[in-house]
């Protein structure tokens, strides 16, 4: 038949095959014999005898191998059983666990042939001993935090700038997020060197990127494909917003009273109608110069309570406090 | 001209000239009694939801304890057949992780044709496609190694990741109750 095409090697395997059983012209055709020379014989040696019925007759009448969940010892190395994640084998794993929903008046169902300890995600390769090892092995690559940075003060003072960057782990063939491109710059104003001008001019030309509570300026970048790029991007952008607010434009000195900031009591209406009543309080009769009137008056301790508390109620709004400043700051002021 | 609901039959009638009432009552006397006409008929909808259920028959079907808890036991009584990380918030490839199990339980089934004692399992660590299946003894052990080998092979290029398969071997299905 088939005979001469296999190797000299499987003869011997053919004739136990063909002895037992005419009707058995299933050969086997792998190349590893090793495997099947020791099955395969026993196998036929049981199967003497037995009736040929179909598809029952391909059933081999294996002996049942003990668990080796009975050859363990109590004290063993779980490390070496659970070495990495693996899913549930009850035959490894010697605990008399059951899962799932009983049935009525029963038990949940055991661990042999039990699905529902297979689904679920196990811990056992991560039992304290195996964390322990973990650690020991990592170790030789970790360097030690410097000494010298012992506080958050510290390392803000020596660090002031901080970048963020998020990596992204899922399952799947691929590892490419595009979120990961993403970063966040965040500088303390009060590090840099700027003086009120330069201040007020990068804070006006970043924007909400400035926070005001914190002096904070972040500026996220995730315009570019790669993260390299978008740090790039990002210390670039605060190069630029340095250097530009140093400089002074030409049209800047066109700054208007409705541009600042923040209120100045000097030259606004407030003082202008705070010195004009003040002169009409005066008595009549003594002509003094303008100009050291004003002087006098705005020397007065009055007047500058007074300029300090419209200052304050401008600047940070309508409190109690500033309420009741301004209150007193005008009694004084008109000697009530 | 009066409609016509049954063309072949009472085409004639319209042939005539009659009266438009007369022809009326016959066109209604013959709807009564045309029954193998062709007409739409529609029927209530059947809301049973048939998905994934066994129905409980005479007590004598051996049924795992996959198939005789119900899809809406998920999470309840029920975990999950496969897990990856696609279906969190602000996650991708759901779909494609979707239909790569697909692939993946057809291609297992037709290669370890009646060996599968319960459906299987994935999972899928980082880049790691891990498949878990029990298995009945069927075939001869090396057959299971050459078949699990070849499955490992064929779809680790297949999806361009490491494939591993775990299987455990059963004598027999494990039973859970008889419908």
């Amino acid at each position: 038949m088939a005979a001469s095409t296999f190797c000299p090697a499987l003869l011997p395997l053919l004739r136990i095959n063909c002895k037992f059983n005419g009707v058995y012209t299933r050969i086997s055709l792998n190349r590893r014999a090793a495997y099947s020379l020791g099955l395969t014989a026993s196998n036929g040696v049981e199967r003497q005898g037995l009736p040929e019925r179909g598809n029952q007759g391909q059933r081999r009448q294996r002996r049942a191998v003990e668990p080796r969940t009975e050859r363990m010892t109590v004290d063993q190395d779980w490390t070496a059983v659970y070495p990495t994640a693996a899913s549930f084998k009850p035959n490894s794993v010697p605990l008399p666990v059951r899962m799932g929903y009983p049935v009525k008046r029963g038990v949940p169902p055991a661990k042999k042939g039990n699905l529902e300890l297979i689904k679920i995600p196990n811990f056992l390769h991560l039992t304290p001993e195996a964390i322990k090892k973990h650690c020991e092995a990592l170790k030789p690559f970790c360097t030690e935090w410097p000494a010298a940075l012992d506080s958050d003060a510290k390392c803000e003072e020596h660090f002031p700038i901080q970048v963020e960057s998020k990596a992204y782990v899922s399952a799947g063939p691929s590892l490419r997020n595009p979120n990961a491109r993403i970063i966040t710059l965040t500088v303390k104003l009060s590090s840099l060197n700027l003086d009120e001008h330069a201040r007020k001019k990068l804070i006006r030309l970043s924007g909400e990127r400035y926070n005001k509570d914190t002096d904070t300026l972040t500026i996220t970048t995730d315009s570019c494909p790669m993260k390299q790029q978008n740090y790039d991007y990002a210390m670039y952008l605060l190069t630029v917003l340095y250097h530009e607010s140093w400089k002074t434009e030409a049209w800047e000195k066109e700054k208007t009273r409705a541009d600042m900031e923040e209120y100045v009591w000097e030259d606004s209406p407030s003082q202008k109608n705070i010195l004009e009543t003040l002169l009409r309080m005066r008595p009549l009769g003594e002509k003094e110069e303008e100009g050291e009137v004003r002087e006098e008056l705005l020397g007065r301790v009055e007047v500058q309570e007074y300029k300090d508390s419209v200052t304050k109620l401008k600047n940070e709004g309508e409190t109690e406090t500033n309420m009741q400043q301004y209150k007193e700051a005008v009694k004084k002021l008109l000697n009530i | 001209h009066s409609v016509c609901y049954n063309r072949n039959s009472i085409y004639h009638f319209i042939d005539r000239a009659e009266k438009p009432h007369t022809v009326c009552r016959q066109l209604n006397s013959t709807l009564w009694l045309n029954v193998g006409g062709r007409s739409i008929h529609s029927s209530a909808v059947c809301c049973k939801n048939r998905a994934a259920r066994i129905r409980v028959g005479k007590g004598d079907r051996p049924v795992t304890y996959e198939q005789a808890l119900h899809p809406h036991q998920i999470a309840h009584r029920k975990g999950w057949l496969s897990q990856h990380t696609s279906n969190l918030q602000g996650e991708d490839g759901a779909a494609d992780r979707t239909v790569e199990d697909l692939f993946i339980r057809r291609l297992i089934y037709g290669t370890f044709h009646g060996c599968l004692a319960d459906e299987l399992v994935i999972k899928r660590r980082g880049n790691l496609l891990v498949i878990c299946a029990l298995m009945l003894q069927k075939l001869p052990p090396h057959k299971y190694y050459f078949l699990v080998g070849y499955t490992e092979e064929l779809l680790s290029h297949f999806y361009k990741c490491p494939v591993k398969m775990e299987i455990q071997m059963l004598e027999e299905k494990s039973v859970y109750k008889y419908l």
